[in-house]
């Protein structure tokens, strides 16, 4: 193509914004055209490395090859391919009757946050952040093989991020990974944001319960999985990453577990399983044992449970699900509040929830103690995908335990095991006790 | 061998603990039960060892696909329906028996419809899995509920009030004619290896399956036996032993647990062993409902290109579990699962003869097509 | 029903099942509906053909057990034909459903025990799946209405006084005897042995129980008393306390002997084929805790000698007076039947003459380790 129609054709494309500023370098005999959009570049280095230059080599052929010598240099291969990398923060440069690619890119976002969605005592507080880019960067820098291996595509087809699927190639499991692929394919929709959105389309279940991907924040918990032959997803403008395949074991661990000793991380282990237990079936076992079977406990505990409730107008179940969706409000709530507002939240909170109800016998003493008691062993379990999820069984157990009493409630945890063994996370079984143990597997995949 | 080979064994036998057997055991306690346990012991152990060796011999295969191949269609397909008919069965004694269970003791005014569709609904949907999921789910429910039971007869076995003086004397009615009831519901307990029929289809991988494992199972065995018969004797008495219903009921009742949330053990017992029953009811059923696929082809009733046949036998068996619990009387209970029983004794070992049967057709179809 | 879109019938199921969860019925019972009853009473009644009458102990549960000082009860009577037509008399006088799954004392009045009507009661008893079977069981004296409507000093309003003394989490006398439901009936139904209950008397003056004295109950025969020092040496035999007092009166010297540790072995030496011998072998172990003279750490031997002579005595004593009329609180019955097969075995008639006759061997093997503090 001739120049002039090239740069129609460039003007053509970009007709609709306003940004695409067009540079002319001229010099005696040399002439280059320079494309950009200005707010996503980097204008000093585009000074130092590309305009300064211009002017100080006499020859094109020496400017040519020197731009092809740079690291930002990049090939053009299509002409689609330069209107996606102009919206990458790229300038195009035209010499010659050819079109040169580089990337210079400014990026705001490129720093790290600190953990604060999974933190821990010990170790490195550090998070991905929302640059695709630096992410790459810190993950490479705590897993030192060769083997280690980043895909790039595109996703969205409105707003195009840029996606990477990262996986050791020796140790994936290529059964997963080949599942994963074939379902990002098929994934058309218009605006992905967030990697969350894309695990909810990867799923191709609407009405999931469980959720089938981990996403985290931490590099630490991405490195324990890349060693163990799972498969990262990290979404351009996104600080967290997506992890794939999963099994119901992964949620419970914590990264604060490779920081103790055995016997303590055991103890951690013990603490986190049985607040899983507390907050699924305590305010079921609650409506139970107050309603359908009273003798199951022993007498003074049943006497005082009675005379606890000595003056609530409710039966049992009610004044449980009034309890738990007040407690549910004020968690919900208090993730939006404006920090000026937050300590006025916390004293209604623990007035409302405290002690005024039993004091208004709306609520019996016994039932605040569980409400709080739930309310805690939900926050004990390390990833907070799994905490939302239990927090919508329990009210199954709760419906449960208030139509078919105490016995309704223990099949409907057997039950619930034998759905969360029913269902596949990327072809591999959910909850299973996994035999193999080398010290290898140990590291990704908690057991 | 496979850890959930001995699953399949122990969740048979253990179910079976509180429901007819020992009740049919102790009804004949001065009649012969004692001797019936030791000439079952070693016929089933017997029994275990033929069906163990035969399946380790077809890795990954089921009942129904050797048939397939050795039999003709006129034989095996009323076969395996027969089949189907007596493990359904085996799991409607259990659902039965513990929906009475729980109607008399946990919460007796609820309507029996309601207590019994709770439990149905809980395994039904089991019951169109995969086998390798079955297997996971009854690995994972048993590592929650065993250690509480072992807990329960651990302190049943240490507990003050059990008077060893009542065990010897049941003991020492020897040397009596064995009795066939006591006999068959004995033998009803090693029958779980016939759940190998079709739960082979998980162990595709060679099995050892030596003097090693023989004796676990026989040591497994003569545990569950010794637990059954005696500990309820021992807390109970030995000549009143026949006026109670519920025999393990009772004693786990008589066990008073001091210092803890719950006082009657019965209540902590019953809830756990609804786990197992819970087990044995999916295993029974969901090999009935292999069975069923098998005979009728239900993969390939399809409506609208979506696979309904196998969900076609479910609401069958719900709507007899339903007929039958509020049709049947206790007393008839145990008089039937008595005779089913007996029926029994005589048509699993009878298998052994097709067992060697299909043996020798499968070796005669190795090496013709070597010729 | 087809036609309307997801979300409408999505939301219409949600309606449905929400729906029924707040209108549930079926068995679902709040617990401020239901009352616990703590104690049964049985009791002969004056009526002639209502002859028994049931006193039930209900709990009245209080708010706070910080705040109220005296525990409320309620109690309810009726005669009856049978017990199951008194209580069901009694479940149309309460406003709330009467839960026996808590009752965990069992009462008999003593004119009901000596009418010998054991078989009516126990079956009632055990019939009824809610009443559990580790309950305690106790004759009251003069009756036992009575003994549950008294509220002892010092109650709390947690936990009745009554459960405490059979509980092993209460006190751990010698003097009493505690049998739970389902060895009563173990014991009354088999020939071989025979059931010990607790005698609960009322001290009216001090307000406070006494539980001192057992009876022991066989088949066929009348009831036999036994006063504190038979019971606490009933309960020393048969290995159910571990504490024991023993005052020993010999040759000048008077002392009492805390026995802390007991072990007691029995079973039946059988000679032949009729002839049986009673072994007892007892070790008390111990040490002095009251004595009117002081005594010496080396006479050691000697008081042990002197606790051997007495204890012995006391104890043959006792066991003949079981012996002589039939009684086997002990259960050598038992005991013989767990070493003779069972059609090598004498009758029972064989048996209860044999016993009758049998020579008792006892020893016992004293070990008083040390005089106390003093001297």
């Amino acid at each position: 193509m001739s120049s002039e129609e090239n740069i129609k054709w460039i003007n053509e494309q970009f007709k609709d914004t306003n940004e695409l500023t067009m540079k002319t370098l001229e010099d005696e005999d040399k002439k280059a055209e320079l494309f950009y959009i200005k707010p996503l570049i980097d204008v000093e280095l585009l000074q130092q490395i590309v305009i300064k230059p211009y002017f100080e080599m006499q020859s094109e052929t020496k400017y040519i090859r020197y731009l092809k010598a740079l690291p930002q240099f990049q090939d053009s291969k299509s002409p689609e391919q330069l209107k996606t990398e102009v919206l990458n923060g790229n300038v195009v440069l035209f010499i010659q009757n050819k079109f040169y690619l580089l990337d210079l890119k400014f990026s705001f976002n490129d720093q790290t946050n600190t953990a604060s969605v999974e933190t821990t005592i010990h170790g490195s507080q550090l998070a991905l952040s929302d640059n695709i880019a630096t992410n790459i960067n810190i993950i490479r820098s705590d897993y030192h093989q060769p083997t280690l291996y980043v895909e790039y595509s595109t996703i969205g087809q409105v707003n195009n991020h840029k996606l990477a699927i990262i996986y050791d190639k020796e140790k994936v499991n290529k059964n997963a990974l080949n599942i994963i692929t074939e379902k990002l394919q098929q994934v058309d929709k218009q605006v992905i944001t967030s990697t969350v959105q894309l695990s909810n389309y990867i799923n191709n279940k609407k009405y999931s319960l469980f959720p089938q991907l981990i996403m985290t924040e931490r590099p630490d918990r991405i490195v324990y999985n890349l060693a163990g032959g799972k498969v990262i997803l990290l979404v351009d403008g996104n600080p967290q990453a997506l992890i794939a395949p999963v099994y119901f074991f992964d949620f419970m661990t914590s990264m604060e577990d490779n920081y103790h000793s055995f016997y303590i991380s055991f103890f951690l282990k013990f603490l986190r399983y049985t607040g899983l237990f507390i907050s699924l079936l305590l305010p079921g076992l609650y409506i139970g044992i107050t309603s359908f079977a009273p003798e199951v406990f022993r007498t003074e505990l049943a006497l005082t449970i009675a005379g606890s409730r000595i003056g609530v107008p409710f039966s049992s179940f009610v004044e449980v699900l009034f309890m738990l969706f007040f407690m549910e409000m004020l968690l919900e709530a208090s993730i939006r509040l404006p920090k000026t507002i937050s300590a006025t939240a916390t004293t209604v909170g623990g007035l409302i929830l405290g002690t005024a109800v039993t004091e208004a016998s709306l609520a019996s003493d016994i039932m605040v103690i569980i409400v709080s008691a739930v309310a805690i062993s939900t926050f004990v379990i390390p990833i907070n995908e799994m905490a939302f999820t239990i927090r919508v069984i329990r009210f199954f157990f709760i419906l449960a335990a208030t139509l078919l009493g105490l016995a309704g409630l223990t099949l409907a945890l057997y039950a619930l095991i034998m759905y969360l063994v029913s269902i596949d996370s990327f072809g591999e079984p959910y909850l299973k006790f996994n035999e193999k143990k080398t010290s290898k597997t140990k590291a990704g995949e908690e057991i | 061998m496979s850890r959930f080979y001995y699953y399949l064994i122990i969740i048979n036998m253990v179910a079976n603990i509180i429901a007819s057997v020992p009740a049919i055991l102790l009804h004949y306690h001065n009649d012969g039960a004692i001797i019936s346990m030791l000439l079952s012991i070693a016929a089933g152990v017997l029994l275990v060892t033929l069906y163990t060796k035969f399946f380790l011999k077809y890795p990954g295969k089921t009942l129904p696909e050797l048939l397939e191949k050795t039999t003709s269609k006129w034989f095996y397909l009323p076969f395996v329906f027969v089949l189907a008919v007596l493990w359904f069965v085996a799991g409607l004694i259990t659902l039965i028996t513990f929906t009475f269970l729980l109607i008399r003791y946990l919460s007796p005014e609820m309507p029996i419809i309601l207590i019994c569709l709770t439990l149905i609904l809980s395994v039904i949907f089991g019951c169109i899995l995969k086998t390798d999921r079955v297997m996971y789910t009854v690995e994972m429910i048993m590592i929650i509920t065993s250690p509480l039971i072992l807990f329960i007869f651990l302190k049943a076995y240490t507990s003050n009030s059990l008077n060893w003086d009542f065990v010897r004397e049941a003991a020492l009615y020897i040397n009596q004619v064995p009795n066939w009831h006591s006999f068959s519901a004995c033998f009803f307990l090693f029958l779980g290896a016939a759940n190998l029929f079709i739960f082979n289809r998980f162990f595709t991988d060679k099995q050892k399956f030596g003097f090693r494992q023989i004796m676990f199972i026989v040591l497994i065995s003569i545990g569950t036996l010794f637990t059954s018969y005696f500990i309820p004797i021992g807390f109970n008495g030995f000549e009143g032993i026949n006026d109670l219903v519920y025999p393990w009921i009772s004693t786990t009742d008589s066990i008073r647990m001091d210092y803890f949330i719950i006082e009657r053990v019965l209540f902590m017992f019953l809830l756990f062993y609804l786990g197992i029953a819970f087990l044995s009811i999916l295993i029974h059923w969901y090999a009935a409902v292999e069975f069923l696929k098998f005979t009728f082809k239900l993969e390939k009733i399809k409506y609208k290109d979506k696979v309904i046949g196998i969900f076609l036998p479910l609401p069958i068996f719900v709507a007899i579990s339903l007929y039958f619990v509020t049709v049947l009387t206790e007393y008839q209970l145990f008089q039937y699962s008595s005779y089913f029983y007996d029926v029994l004794v005589f048509i699993f070992p009878g298998m052994i003869l097709l067992f060697t049967y299909i043996n020798r057709r499968m070796k005669n179809e190795e090496s013709s097509p070597e010729n | 029903m087809k036609s309307l879109p997801r979300k409408i019938k999505g939301t219409i199921l949600l309606f449905v099942v929400l729906g029924s969860v707040l209108l549930s019925g079926c068995a679902f019972k709040d617990i401020d509906k239901s009352v616990f009853v703590a104690m049964i009473a049985l009791d002969v009644s004056d009526d002639e053909e209502k002859p028994y009458k049931v006193t039930l102990k209900l709990y009245e549960p209080t708010g706070s057990f910080n705040e109220a000082t005296e525990p409320q009860y309620s109690y309810l009577s009726e005669n009856g034909e049978t017990l199951s037509e008194a209580i069901r008399m009694m479940e149309s006088y309460s406003d709330k459903e009467l839960e026996f799954g808590h009752s965990k004392l069992i009462i008999l009045g003593e004119e009901l025990v000596k009418d010998n009507k054991n078989k009516e009661i126990l079956d009632f008893l055990l019939r009824r799946p809610d009443i559990q079977m580790i309950s305690w069981i106790a004759v009251g004296r003069p009756n036992a209405e009575e003994i549950i409507k008294m509220i002892p000093q010092g109650e709390s309003a947690a936990y009745p006084e009554l459960f405490n003394y059979f509980d092993s989490n209460g006190t751990t006398t010698p003097y009493i005897v505690t049998t739970h439901l389902f060895e009563f009936r173990r014991n009354i139904k088999e020939s071989g042995i025979d059931s010990v209950l607790p005698i609960i008397e009322i001290n009216q003056e001090d307000q406070h129980f006494e539980v001192n004295k057992s009876l022991l109950l066989a088949l066929n025969k009348e009831p036999l008393e036994l006063d504190s020092l038979d019971t606490s040496i009933y309960n020393m035999l048969s290995r159910s306390v571990k504490h024991a007092n023993l005052l020993i009166k010999e040759e000048g010297d008077h002392f009492i002997a805390n026995i802390d540790t007991v072990k007691s072995k029995y079973n039946v030496n059988i000679k032949n084929k009729s002839e049986i011998q009673l072994d007892i072998n007892i070790s008390l172990y111990g040490s002095v805790a009251e004595s009117h003279k002081p005594m010496k750490n080396k006479d050691l031997p000697k008081y042990n000698e002197e606790l051997k002579k007495e204890s012995e005595e006391k104890f043959k004593e006792f066991i003949t007076k079981m012996k002589k009329n039939g009684y086997d609180p002990l259960g050598f019955g038992i005991d013989y039947k767990a070493k003779v097969l069972h059609n090598r075995r004498m009758s029972d008639e064989e048996w209860m003459e044999a016993y009758k006759k049998a020579k008792v061997n006892l020893t016992v093997k004293p070990g008083i380790k040390s005089t106390g503090s003093i001297q």
